[in-house]
This record gives structure tokens, C-alpha cells and sequence, in this order.
């Protein structure tokens, strides 16, 4: 009981401080935020598949591009519908999409499926570049809304709902327990009468339309999207590490993961103006994790034994 | 009719090219079940390789192949080992584990390379850059022709090792089955790091061979590891025998594409094509490849 309190207290704390941060902040620091809270629900999203069910998508930022490109698209000048009508169309978008590949995509496993992710990733980049409707290379302009608070709340309220329909779907329903015997192992899960197919498209397009949920409101938010800034493979190669970083299939893992790795960003951003040197810096953190901390940050944090070794190492250094 | 004829003929030479770093790519697959998303960034680091030593040397890119083949090779030896433990460990899904090792290697050889040489395009030049043969109607150039001639070299070196010395038939056997490769005296530990050195030094030369047509950025790594990746799935994962018509097939497709439909539709139609034979045929068109493991 003690945790469950200590837990219910440290989440107040939690929520207080995200509700009240743009109060006390800058709009600088909000817009990291913002950028932080976007990052944090799309690696939540990539767990679902990535972590929960164990099939790596090598191809998630096309999905965050539908959701971005079905807002610019509807707000631009040829249909200007408001901004929260747009959502559902993104979702709705995304998620039949999903479901559409998802069926034939998932009967591949391991490596094929990430290949295959990655293969249909592109061809919808390339789509995005050739198409008429999309911009081509020149991108889409939507319509301006210089208003920091506004998307940094629409990101809060986005990033805590995606977490909390994760945690109530993935660890406290039969949808996760369904998932999870999947990826430990999917003949035994199918010998106890589990339809993975349906589970692992289920899931495949949750995680979808979350993506494209968090890309809608990126396009209104920078109100200039183009193929490479919504659709390109560095944004799924960030979700990855950020999951990896976090903790692979934990509830909030990820966020740590996202928070950490996005200040890192925008450090490297705001130091040299470009961010190169990130790139080899992702892939040594892959590294460092996949050989040292295979099960993320979050692995610190528990176990009696770890837990131990900490103190030890804390002690010593006072 | 021409155009036709030259189109294809250039497709097949740059196929030859594609096939040599494939071949090394199968090979790691077939004996370390190690899908290595680096392959693209060992091909643009051998072509800075090539770059960097006839820049510095004044010498042929061409003569320092076997020097860019030893350097790659002796990298792949040290770093083969930290592949194999990551592939072979208890953790929960050791084969996404090792995709997702390669794939943070790539991440560095590509930031690295962006961070040390920016962005640049590096051409490449080479005795034969410029130099054409005309046969009939049809104009071969040199380089390609050359390119052509040194990656059919080594896939046949390749193909001599595997099927006619005793550390040939140490990998074969291994790539069928490590446990009773190392009943029989393999030392597999050993032996995954010297095919992954094969691997490392094979793509790095066709690096060379790629640089010295197309010229080398640091972008340029995800397009042939992609390229890999179609010739790997159209041959089926870990066959070696069905690499050589799959790297032709792409070669020409690509060629055909940019003449016929317009070169900003080649990715579309390769990325198409890998995606719709992954999900009609996952173990390859000739359907010799493995079936993967999670």
C-alpha cells in the first residue's frame, strides 16, 4: 500500500509541474517542452509495437507523416477546416492504413519486418515528394497560430493520454497480457487460442494512429512540413534510440528515454547549429545500451540489487 | 533500340559492383545470422577510404584496393567479435538486439563522417574516370568496365575460398549448424570474426569501386545498404548462389528506371519491389533464403 501511495503522490507531483510549467518558464523552455512531450508519446507509441509486442518498425515516421500531411492538407487553403477536426481524420487515416499493411507486414518476423517497415516508410516518402496533393519537395504551409501554451498543452494533454491508454491497454488489460505472450512466444500464444494476427494489426495500428495523432499537431505547430521534416527515416531512427535508451516494453520507459535524448538535441542544436555530431552520438548510445543496459535506463531504477550497488556507489563518493 | 542496349549494358556493369558487397553481406548473414544495417556504411567509408588514400598518396584508388581491403578487413576482425557476443548473448531477443547494434553503427560511421567531412561531394578519379570503349553502338566506359572486371574477381576469390579450402568448408559447414561445426574442431568464435572480416573487407573495396563511379557523401550510405537489402531478400537471406542474378536485376532495374520513368521514381520502384517480394515471397524469389528469427 505504502508504494501505491508514494506512487500516486510522486504522479501528482508529476502532473503539477507539467500543468505549471509554461506559468514559470520561458517561451524557449516551453518549446523544448513541447518538443520533449511530442517526443515522449511518439517513442510511447513505437513501444507498443516495438517493446510490447516485439516487432521492430523500421518505418514509424511515415505514420507521423500521414498525420501531419492530413492536417496540412485539410487546413490549407483549398478546405481550411479547423485545426481539432483534423484530428480524427489524421487518426482515422493512419490507423485503416496500418490495418491495410499490417495483416500481410506482420507475418514477417525479425529482421524481414523491419526491412519491410522501412521499404513501405520510403515508398510513402517518395510518394509524399512526387505527389501533387502533398507539396511535392516544396512542402505545405498551414495557417499560422503564434501561440506557445496552446500547443504546449494540446502536446501535454496528447502525450499523458497516450500514456494512459498504453498503461490501461498494455498492463492492465488482456489486450497486453495477449501481446506480450506473443512476443515471448508466438506458437505457444497461438496454441492457447490467442488470434495473434488480429492482436499484432490491432496493436500495429494503436501505434500508428498514435504517431499520426502527435503529427498533426507538429504540422500546425512549426506551420511548414515538407517530406524530409515529417517523413524521414532520422525520426524513426530517433524513436528507436529513445526506446532503447528508456527501457524496451516499459510503460513510461520511453519518456525517459525521449526526455533525455531530445535536451541532448537541442543542446548540440543550440551549441554548434547542427547536429551531426548527434547522429554518431545516437549511435553510440545504441550501442553503449544494446552491450551494457540492454534493459534501458528504467533498469537503474529497480532491483534490489542494483538498487545496492547504487547506494554502495553513492556512498563512496560522499 | 540504342539507348535501350547501352542502358542495360551499363546496369549490368554497375550490377557486378552491387553483387560484391552483397555477397560479403550474405556471407555475415549465412554464418553470424547477423543482419548487418551497416553494410551501406562500410561501402561510403571505403569510398572515403578511396578518396583520402589516392588524395593523400597520389596514388590510383585503383592500386590501393588491396590496402583498403587489408584496413577493412583488420577493422571487421577487431569489431566481429563485439557482433558475435551481442548475436550469441541470453538476452531477451538477441537477433533485434543485433539489428539494433548495426544500426547504431551506422549511425556512427554516418555522423562521424558528416561531423569530419561535412557534407561534400568527393569525387573519386581514377586512371580509367573519362576513358569509353565503343563497341558497335554501344559505349562502354572504362571505369565501369574495370569496376565490373575487380568485383567479379572477387566474387570468384570468394567463391574459391568458400568451395575449395579447408576454411571454406569450416564456414559452410558453421553456416549450417555452429553447435556441430564446433563438435568438429571449428573454433566458431574464431571463425565468425574472420568472415566478418571478409565481409568488412569486401564492401569497403566495392566502396572504391562505387566512389570511383558515383562519387561518395556521407548520405550515401542508406541507399546501398538498402541496395544490400534488395539483392539479400531477392537472393533469400544467407543464400550466396542467388546474389549474383539478384544484383543484376536490381542494376539494370535502377538503370531502366532513370532512363525510362525519370531517376526520382528509382527509389519508389526499388523500395516498392523490396516491399512487395518481402510480403509475397519472404525467403527470396528462388526461395533458398532462411526463415528469420526473432
Amino acid at each position: 500500500m505504502r508504494g501505491t501511495a508514494a506512487r500516486a503522490v510522486l504522479l501528482a507531483a508529476v502532473a503539477a509541474a507539467l500543468l505549471a510549467l509554461p506559468l514559470w518558464t520561458s517561451s524557449y523552455w516551453t518549446r523544448i517542452a513541447t518538443g520533449a512531450l511530442m517526443w515522449a508519446g511518439l517513442a510511447c507509441s513505437w513501444n507498443i509495437v516495438g517493446g510490447y509486442a516485439g516487432y521492430v518498425n523500421f518505418g514509424h515516421a511515415a505514420f507521423f507523416g500521414v498525420g501531419a500531411y492530413s492536417t496540412a492538407i485539410l487546413m490549407g487553403y483549398d478546405h481550411e477546416w479547423p485545426f481539432f477536426l483534423t484530428l480524427p481524420v489524421g487518426l482515422a487515416v493512419a490507423a485503416a492504413l496500418a490495418a491495410a499493411i499490417g495483416a500481410p507486414t506482420l507475418r514477417l518476423r525479425g529482421a524481414y519486418f523491419a526491412i519491410a517497415t522501412w521499404a513501405f516508410a520510403e515508398v510513402l516518402f517518395e510518394l509524399a515528394t512526387l505527389l501533387d496533393v502533398t507539396g511535392g519537395t516544396g512542402g505545405l504551409s498551414l495557417p499560422p497560430l503564434l501561440d506557445e501554451r496552446f500547443f504546449y498543452y494540446t502536446m501535454l494533454a496528447a502525450a499523458a493520454g497516450t500514456y494512459a491508454l498504453a498503461y490501461v491497454l498494455l498492463e492492465r488489460a488482456r489486450f497486453g497480457y495477449r501481446l506480450k505472450a506473443l512476443r515471448d512466444n508466438e506458437v505457444a500464444a497461438e496454441t492457447m487460442g490467442i488470434d495473434t494476427t488480429r492482436v499484432k494489426v490491432q496493436a500495429f495500428a494503436l501505434s500508428a494512429a498514435l504517431a499520426a495523432l502527435f503529427g498533426s499537431i507538429y504540422a500546425y505547430w512549426v506551420t511548414f512540413i515538407d517530406p524530409p521534416s515529417v517523413m524521414g527515416g532520422d525520426l524513426t531512427d530517433q524513436m528507436v534510440v529513445m526506446v532503447l535508451l528508456g527501457g524496451l516494453g516499459h510503460p513510461w520507459g520511453p519518456a525517459l528515454g525521449a526526455a533525455a535524448l531530445y535536451l541532448v538535441n537541442r543542446f548540440f542544436w543550440a551549441t554548434w547549429g547542427d547536429t551531426a555530431a548527434y547522429i554518431a552520438l545516437l549511435g553510440i548510445a545504441i550501442g553503449a545500451v544494446v552491450l551494457f543496459l540492454p534493459d534501458g535506463l528504467v533498469s537503474l531504477g529497480s532491483g534490489r540489487r542494483r538498487r545496492g550497488a547504487l547506494r554502495a556507489l553513492i556512498g563512496k563518493l560522499w | 533500340m540504342d539507348l535501350f542496349l547501352q542502358t542495360a549494358i551499363n546496369g549490368l556493369l554497375i550490377g557486378g559492383v552491387f553483387a560484391a558487397f552483397s555477397l560479403g553481406f550474405q556471407l555475415a548473414f549465412g554464418v553470424l545470422h547477423v543482419v548487418d544495417f551497416a553494410v551501406g556504411g562500410w561501402v561510403m567509408l571505403g569510398g572515403y577510404a578511396g578518396y583520402w588514400g589516392s588524395t593523400l598518396l597520389g596514388v590510383d584508388p585503383f592500386l590501393l584496393l588491396p590496402a583498403t581491403f587489408a584496413l577493412f578487413a583488420a577493422t571487421g576482425y577487431l569489431l566481429g567479435p563485439l557482433v558475435y557476443r551481442v548475436r550469441a548473448t541470453r538476452y531477451a531477443r538477441p537477433a533485434l538486439m543485433t539489428l539494433a547494434f548495426t544500426f547504431g553503427l551506422f549511425l556512427v560511421m554516418r555522423g562521424g563522417a558528416l561531423t569530419f567531412w561535412g557534407f561534400d561531394t568527393r569525387a573519386v578519379s581514377t586512371v580509367a574516370s573519362g576513358e569509353n570503349i565503343r563497341i558497335g553502338p554501344v559505349v562502354v566506359p572504362l571505369l565501369r568496365l574495370i569496376a565490373f572486371l575487380f568485383a567479379a574477381a572477387l566474387a570468384l576469390g570468394l567463391f574459391a575460398v568458400l568451395y575449395r579450402t579447408r576454411l571454406g568448408l569450416a564456414i559452410r559447414a558453421t553456416a549450417q549448424s555452429r553447435e556441430y561445426a564446433g563438435l568438429m574442431g571449428v573454433d566458431v568464435k574464431r571463425l565468425s570474426a574472420l568472415v566478418y572480416a571478409l565481409y568488412t573487407g569486401l564492401t569497403g573495396v566495392a566502396g572504391v569501386l562505387m566512389a570511383a563511379i558515383y562519387s561518395v557523401t556521407p548520405e550515401t550510405g542508406l541507399r546501398y545498404t538498402l541496395f544490400a537489402f534488395f539483392v539479400a531478400v531477392l537472393a533469400g537471406l544467407g543464400s550466396v548462389g542467388g546474389v549474383l542474378a539478384a544484383a543484376l536485376f536490381l542494376g539494370v532495374l535502377e538503370a531502366m528506371v532513370a532512363v525510362y520513368v525519370g531517376s526520382s521514381y528509382s527509389h519508389l520502384v526499388v523500395f516498392g519491389t523490396l516491399y512487395l517480394v518481402l510480403l509475397l515471397s519472404p525467403q527470396g524469389i528462388l526461395r533458398r533464403g532462411a526463415i528469420a528469427e526473432s
